[in-house]
Parts: C-alpha cells; structure tokens; sequence
C-alpha cells in the first residue's frame, strides 16, 4: 500500500545551516496494516508522515501511495490524492470553530474534483463509523476532547480512504479517551483501513501490528 | 469546482461579520461618491450642452472678413460668395442672414398678458431664412407680409428662460411660454434709437411685429425675422441691402465641420464661433470638475482597496490552521487562493450594489430638495444628473474591481500557506 524509498528531508536551520531530518529512509507498509512509528520528540515522526500524506513536496526519494507516484507530483492532483486517498488524524484535532460536527465532516467535498452526492448522508455515515450520529449538529466548543478527535477521525474517513495517517492522535486526551480512540482505531483496522499512526504512547504501539522507530533519520 | 467552496465563503464571512460589514462600507463610499459625481457632472454638462449653450455641431457661422481685400473684393458676403459657400464639398445646406442695419425700439404701453406694461427697449433684428426656422414656427409662413403689415418674428428660446426666471419674477410680469406668446403683436420702430442719435434726415419706419414661435436658432437681443423684411427695411433706411451679414452653412455631417472651416478660412472669410468655443468652455469647466471629483472617488476606493487588503491579511493569519486543514483534505493552492477572492468578489459586489444605490439615492434627494428650497433661476432644470445604465454597472464593477485588487496578495498568500507548519504538532 505504501512503498516509500530512499526518503530525504533536509530543513533551512538558520545560521546554522542544514539540518537533515530524514536521511534516507525506506519504508513498505502492505495493505490492512497498523503500523506505529515511535520516536524522541524532534526526530522526524511528523515530516515523515507528511512526506506519506503528500503534504511536503521538499523531499528527495520516491513514495508511491496506494498506486500513485507522489514525488514530483503537481499541486493539482497531489491535492486530489489528499482528497481522496488518505486521510489525516492531528494531535491537535483542527476542527473548523464554528460550524457543526457534520459540516467538518464534510470538510473534503468541497474540495473534491468530482461532485460528492448525498453529502449528508455520508457525513452522518462517516458520524456513525465514530459513534457519534446523535452529535452532528453540536459545534466544536460543545463537544469534549474525546468527541472532537472522533469527528476529526470521521472527517478523514469521509472520502473513503485507503490509509490513515495520524499524527499522536491520543496525544491530547486523557487516558480513558485515549483508549476509546485506540480501540476506534483497531476497528477501523480491522474492516481493512490501512493505519500509520506517529506516537510515543505504548497503547497505540500496543494496538499496532508493528513498531517502527525513528532515529537519527533513520527507521529501524 | 468553486459553487462547492460557496458554503466556506458564506461562513467565513459570516464568521467574520464585522470586518466584512467595515470592508463593504469602505467600497460603498467610494463607489457612490464616484457614481454621484460622474453623474451629476453628466448631467450639469449635459444642462449646459442643452440649455445654456444649446449648440448644434453640425451648423458653421460664416461672417464677413474683419479688413477687406479692397480691389479683390473679397471678404464679403455678396451672393455670389454665398454661392461659392453652398458648393464646398460637404455642406448640405447654406442659410444666408441679414442684419437689420438701422436701429430699432420698441416701446410697449398697455395690457401685457393680464398686467399693466409700460416699456421702452432697444432691440436689434436679423432676418433668416423662412428654411432656418421652419421646425419652430408656430404661426402663418414666415415671409415678409410688405410695409403695413405686422412682421412675423422669432424669440430665442433662452431669452424667454431668461424671462420667465428672472426678469418677470422680479418685476411681478406673467409667466410665458411659447404657446402663449405665439400671436402677440407689438409695435417696433426701425430707424429709431434711445441711444445714439439717429440721422435726423431719416425719418423713423413705425411698424409692427407679430411673435410666431420661439427657437434656439433666433438671435438672442433681439426678433429674428424674414430675410424679405430685412432686405426691405434696409432699403428703406438707405442701408446695405445687399451683402449678408452671416451665413449659416449646414454640414452634411459633424465630422465635416473642420474641413468646411478651413475652406472658409481659405476663402478669406471668417468663422463665427464664439457660442461653440463658449459651450466648448464651459463643458469643458464641467468635465474639468467632473473628473478631479471623480479621480478622488477613485483615490476613496482605492483606499478601501487597502482597507480590504488589510482586513484580508489579517483574516488569512488568523484562518492559517483552518487552510491548512482545508489543504490537508485535498484543497489545491489554486483552490485556497479562489476561496479567498471570492469572498472579496461577494463584498465588492456587495459594496458596488449599495454604493450606486446610495449614490441614486442621494442624487434623487437633491432634485426633490433643490425642486423645493432652491428658487427659480434661468436653467434650473428638474434633474441635476444623468443616470446612464453603463455608470449604474461601472459602478458595480469599480467595487468588485477594488475588492478583488485588495484581496489579491492576500488570496496568494493563502495559497501559500505550508500546511506543514501549521499542522505539526
Ligand atoms: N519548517 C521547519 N523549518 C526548520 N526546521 C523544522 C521545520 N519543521 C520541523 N523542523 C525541525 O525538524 C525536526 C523534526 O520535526 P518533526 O516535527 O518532524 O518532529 P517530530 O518527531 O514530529 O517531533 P514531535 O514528537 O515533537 O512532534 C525538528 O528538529 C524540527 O525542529
Ligand atoms: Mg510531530
């Protein structure tokens, strides 16, 4: 599902010049997975998965997502490999303030190049795959920490992916929310979702089928 | 593609009411502050092209050298001259005019219209052709009707305006107008003067001129009326009765009035053109106004342009993470950037709709007002501004124009936005 070789990222640092992030690194994940990727803070778990999702172009290496080629990709249709073959699960959970659980649901289909039918209707679907149909119409600030994680899991399964990437998706939530989002996860995991999750909790390493650790800018 | 980012435009400016109401305030004013003054500076020109200066483009005066060319003979405008004029390639039609070169009073006593009268004015006449008239005669032929009957004559359309606002109000005199005049019957004396002293050997002509019409071709001092009777009362006061004193030659079209003045010119006669210069002057003091109000209407909306920048910017800032999440979900930077300038696109339009409705608004209250507080003076029109459909959509277009302007590096900089950067946590 994921094939990723030889991957390098190099960040501007300053006056101290370049700091190299990932140095090289290769990476096959094969369909129905959950793979954990675990790391000291500052090791390079997010710009990996960034690398992965096709949101950072300035890396040297080839990735290939699910049969699509994303180093060298136009900003067009990699925009349209986010929209429709992965989704993203943030530490942070991004939800948009303001408006109701089931419009950031929603959220991909209005970027998305063909036009999305019975929107509704699979956001409540998407609701449901999270376990939270009767809160769609509560906004964010109404919701817990749990709940928002849970709309923002609903949000990235609402194109149907074929991966999940999530960035400390539990890092955020105390340790029985956190549980519920991980058992969440294996369930996904287990109807077929191919799940990366970044982490250095041991429930979320627990859960996956293997454990990957970034070093140096190197995994092993 | 864009009718689905709808939904986010919508929000966003709902989201962020206040500085989209403050952004579409600052297009409003400079769009209706544009639209008022184009607009009444249309209107003001086109009152002055009408009314004061009423000039038609296609007509060229000819007068008579200032020097004459003594043994040549040229200059003047003898019969043959005027037959040279009408050939000029381009001249449709060649009206000849005759000066009534005696003095002439008249003195008016007994009922004017419904008042008491009792006046003594001098006033000049010009005979025309009946041809150059003939759209604004009211009454009979307009041919000379011999020595003892009364002379049809003409009035100027701006003398009568000029009478009915300020000459007759001051002096408590009936209104007039052209239908009532048409049939009134005054007496005139040629060879008389109030002014300067008439040849004591010529004795007056007492006669009697009868008003058949008003037109914006007759002379404005004075009665125009038939060439017949002028050449007649010429002769009869031993005057030139046979050079014209002005001939009117009608181009077959505007655009051929410059070739015709320099055949004029070549000819060794001269252009009258002092009423076109002085209407040319005076739109142009109109234009000239016109357009530095408007060039300040335009400076408003540019600064409302900043002002759009401004808020935008600010709004793209504080929305960083939220496009970053739209990007992380499949928005493309081309996407991010139509986002943004479509919400500008909303206010511009939005602004442009109300501040040419403000502008409409205003210019209608200033008619009503000036209808009502502002007395009656030679000119006032009804309307002050003209309201041409192409300004009503300038106007809406200039708001979406300066909307969009603001927003641009704005809409760029969301495009640019690294997800990366906001995302990470
Ligand atoms: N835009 C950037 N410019 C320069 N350096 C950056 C940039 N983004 C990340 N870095 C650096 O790259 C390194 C890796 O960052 P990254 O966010 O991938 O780490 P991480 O493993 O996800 O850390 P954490 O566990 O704290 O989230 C860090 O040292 C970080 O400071
Ligand atoms: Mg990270």
């Amino acid at each position: 599902m994921i094939e990723a070789k030889d991957i390098s990222r190099e960040y501007d640092d300053g006056a101290k010049g370049r700091l190299k992030v990932l140095d090289g690194v290769s990476l096959s994940v094969a369909q129905g997975e959950f793979v954990a990727i675990v790391g000291r803070s500052g090791s390079g778990k997010s710009t990996l998965l960034h690398v992965l999702g096709g949101l950072d172009t300035d890396f040297r290496g080839q990735v290939t997502v699910a049969g699509t080629r994303l180093d060298g990709l136009p900003d067009a249709a990699l925009s349209r490999f986010r929209n429709e073959t992965v989704g993203f699960v943030f530490q942070s959970f991004h939800l948009m303030s303001g408006v109701s659980a089931l419009e950031n649901v929603l959220l991909p289909a209005r970027f998305s190049a063909t036009p999305v039918t019975d929107l509704e209707g699979r956001a409540k679907a998407a609701l449901d795959r999270v376990g939270l149909t009767s809160h769609a119409a509560r906004n964010p600030g109404q919701l817990s920490g749990g709940e928002r994680q849970r709309v923002a899991i609903a949000r990235a399964l609402f194109s149907s992916p074929k991966v999940l990437l999530c960035d400390e998706p539990t890092g955020n939530l105390d340790a029985e929310t956190a549980d519920g989002v991980v058992a969440l996860f294996k369930q996904l995991n287990a109807s077929g979702l191919t799940i990366v999750a970044v982490t250095h909790e041991d429930r979320l390493r627990g859960a996956a089928s293997r454990v990957l650790t970034l070093s140096k800018g190197v995994l092993s | 593609m864009s009718g689905s980012l709808w939904p986010l435009v919508k929000l966003s400016l709902s989201r962020d009411r206040r500085s989209a109401i403050s952004s579409t305030f600052g297009l409003a004013i400079g769009v209706a502050s544009l639209v008022f003054f184009v607009s009444l500076g249309l209107g003001v020109g086109r009152i002055v092209r009408e009314k004061v200066f009423p000039v038609d483009t296609s007509l060229v005066e000819v007068v008579p050298a200032q020097l004459s060319f003594g043994l040549l003979g040229g200059g003047t405008l003898d019969e043959p001259t005027v037959a040279r004029l009408e050939a000029l390639p381009g001249v449709k039609r060649a009206y000849k005019k005759m000066n009534v070169r005696a003095p002439a009073v008249t003195i008016y006593r007994g009922d004017f219209f419904g008042r008491p009268l009792h006046m003594g004015l001098e006033i000049l006449a010009v005979g025309v052709e009946p041809d150059f008239i003939k759209s604004d005669l009211m009454l009979g032929d307009f041919a000379d009707p011999g020595p003892d009957k009364p002379i049809p004559a003409i009035a100027s359309t701006r003398l009568l305006e000029i009478y009915n606002k300020s000459f007759a109000p001051q002096r408590s005199l009936p209104q007039l107008s052209g239908q009532m005049l048409a049939g009134f019957i005054f007496p005139v004396d040629f060879n008389r003067s109030f002014v300067t002293s008439t040849n004591p050997n010529e004795s007056a002509i007492p006669s009697q001129a009868q008003l058949v019409g008003v037109s914006d071709r007759a002379m404005l001092a004075g009665i125009t009326i038939p060439l017949d009777a002028a050449r007649r009362l010429n002769a009869a006061a031993n005057k030139d009765a046979k050079t014209f004193t002005a001939v009117t030659l009608a181009a077959t079209d505007p655009s051929q009035v410059p070739q015709l003045v320099a055949a004029v010119k070549a000819m060794g006669l001269r252009v009258d053109d002092q009423d076109r210069r002085m209407a040319e002057n005076a739109g142009a003091a109109v234009a000239i106004s016109t357009s530095s109000l408007a060039l300040l209407s335009v400076l408003i909306c540019l600064l409302a342009a900043f002002n759009i920048a401004h808020a935008f910017s600010a709004s793209v800032r504080a929305r960083e993470k939220e496009l970053g999440v739209m990007r992380a979900v499949g928005a493309s930077r081309s996407a991010l950037f139509r986002l943004v300038l479509v919400e500008a696109l909303l206010l511009g339009l939005l602004g442009g709709v109300i501040g040419t409705a403000l502008a409409l608004l205003a210019g209608y209250g200033l008619d009503v007002a000036a209808v009502r507080f502002v007395p009656e003076f030679p000119f006032k029109p009804e309307t002050w501004f003209e309201r041409p459909l192409w300004l009503m959509g300038g106007g809406v277009v200039l708001g979406v124009l300066a909307a969009v302007a603001g927003a641009f590096l704005p809409a760029r900089h969301a495009s640019r936005t690294a997800p990366v950067r906001v995302l990470a946590g």
